[in-house]
């Protein structure tokens, strides 16, 4: 999985379940509700998209690490419920509100909280979202592949790696809280709620 | 094996008692009916009927979880309720679709089952409709899912609890007595693998701890949502019927154990994780087990 590129960065940082194909492509496929396969010499990653927060972040923060890619097409029936794909179509289409919301995102928890806003415009910039959602038919999407390829778009410059907004941790050895540093747990396992 | 010193609040809904000190009530299962595709109800039936039997074996109450993805198997899934489950007994429902939520909310009031019904779940993806129909149509009891996808420790539980995360108007716990529902379990929302997966487990004694409401989660999803496992095959069932032993050693109330064909495995091993809490528990903390408690079916 770990793929580098010529300035010897990591592409596709977040990780997730994905297949790497050509690094230099210009297309990612995102598969939803859908048994297919993409032909790994046409696309740069393809990989399925469950979850209209955590999957979106990871697919989001995945292709703006590899500036080549400029189109992402979105297959499958649509999650039912979650709505991903919707959801992601519309993250590119209208970014996030002041709450970290996807605005007009048809999913359930369309939030967006461990990407910075700079990163979400860098994936607005760079991709175009090619919306395929209820579209199963192979040689269709196939056929969407080609011409995104024949358009030869350029790379978009640098890769952008996206830093995950993390909680600051506040773990000290110093401390003689168990678990968590509301509660107190004494030696018999009587828990307290943490004064002060 | 803990107990704590915030009183613990211990509901009920259609005799299935839920909450409580450790060691007190056995660890209530829920079991999940996903019907992929068309509902096959021979099969539902059929793993029904094994939860409730081993259910009565072991003393842990079994609850059938009705995952319902699409309107138009709505109805047949509350005829299958209504025909199958004892007369009375509990189950719930686990819609993701607010519209489909709320369309549940009015055939349950309609059927007049909502007194029997666990809303499963009000999260923070809750809509003003969704609101509006808990109120217009309360389910007996609903669990509140403390998924906070800016913070997912504790802490982030406790926040999404208690004021809403700046993502709500409000905490979920607000939220859920705003719309008139008495009896709230919290699930403390189990994410996948390096998604701060542990912190479900260890949020347990801290929200029983703030709160005094039962409270479990689905370990079940990260298990399922792990595919290091993919590696392990054999070991995968495994790995996935043991992370519910977590529940109850910290504390927990329940565990949404997922697919209910896991119940052979679940049931057995969570009853004897019960047994092993409640030992210490009644040693050291003088909480003595109820009549129906793995323990006292055991020995």
């Amino acid at each position: 999985m770990d793929i580098m590129n010529d300035n010897n960065v990591e592409y596709y940082p977040w990780g997730g379940e994905f297949t790497v194909c050509s690094p230099t492509s210009c297309v990612a496929v995102v598969l939803l509700n859908i048994d297919y396969t993409p032909s790994c010499d046409k696309v740069a990653i393809y990989g399925h998209l469950k979850t209209e927060n955590i999957g979106v972040e990871k697919i989001v923060a995945n292709v703006i690490s590899n500036p080549y890619i400029r189109f992402l097409i979105i297959c499958g029936d649509e999650i039912r419920g979650h709505k991903s794909g919707g959801s992601l179509v519309a993250l590119n289409k209208n970014g996030i509100d002041k709450n970290n919301r996807i605005r007009d995102a048809p999913g359930a928890i369309p939030y967006i909280e461990n990407l910075n806003r700079e990163a979400i415009e860098r994936f607005r910039s760079q991709i175009e979202t090619i919306d395929l959602i209820g579209i199963k038919n192979v040689d269709k999407i196939n056929k969407t592949i080609d011409e995104c390829i024949e358009k030869k778009p350029s790379s978009f410059g640098k890769p952008y790696i996206a830093v995950r907004i993390t909680p600051e941790a506040v773990a000290s050895f110093k401390d003689k809280r168990a678990l968590h540093s509301k509660i107190i747990i004494d030696y018999m396992g009587k828990v307290k709620k943490r004064k002060g | 094996m803990f107990s704590f010193t915030k009183e613990q609040k211990t509901l009920e809904i259609s005799g299935v008692k839920i909450g409580g000190q450790p060691g007190m009530y056995p660890t209530v299962l829920f079991g999940g009916l996903f019907f992929k595709g068309e509902p096959d109800f021979e099969n539902a039936k059929k793993h029904i009927q094994n939860m409730l039997s081993l259910s009565k074996k072991t003393g842990n109450p079994g609850i059938p979880d009705f995952f319902i993805r699409r309107e138009e198997h709505l109805e047949s899934i509350i005829d299958f309720i209504e025909e199958n489950l004892p007369t009375g007994y509990p189950f719930s429902i686990d819609i993701i679709e607010p519209s489909l939520k709320i369309i549940a909310l009015e055939t349950l009031h309609k059927r007049k089952l909502l007194h029997r019904t666990i809303y499963n779940s009000i999260h923070i993806g809750v809509t003003d409709e969704e609101r509006e129909a808990l109120q217009k149509h309360t389910p007996e009891m609903a669990i509140l899912v403390a998924f906070n996808p800016k913070d997912k420790s504790s802490d982030g539980k406790i926040e999404v609890l208690s004021n809403g995360a700046n993502l709500l108007d409000k905490g979920l716990i607000d939220i859920s007595k705003e719309v008139g529902v008495k009896k709230t379990l919290v699930d403390t929302a189990a994410l996948a693998p390096g998604e701060n997966s542990g912190a479900s487990i260890a949020a347990i004694p801290v929200v029983k701890e703030e709160y005094g409401l039962p409270t479990g989660c689905a370990i079940h999803n990260v298990v399922e949502k792990s595919t290091w496992l993919n590696e392990f095959k054999t070991a995968r069932k495994t790995v996935d019927v043991s992370s519910n032993i977590n529940i109850p050693l910290y504390g927990g109330d329940f565990a949404i154990y997922g697919p209910i064909e896991n119940t052979d495995l679940v049931f057995p091993v969570i009853a004897w994780q019960d047994i092993l809490v409640s030992e210490y528990t009644e040693n050291y903390f003088g909480v003595s087990p109820v009549d129906y408690h793995p323990r006292r079916k055991f020995f």
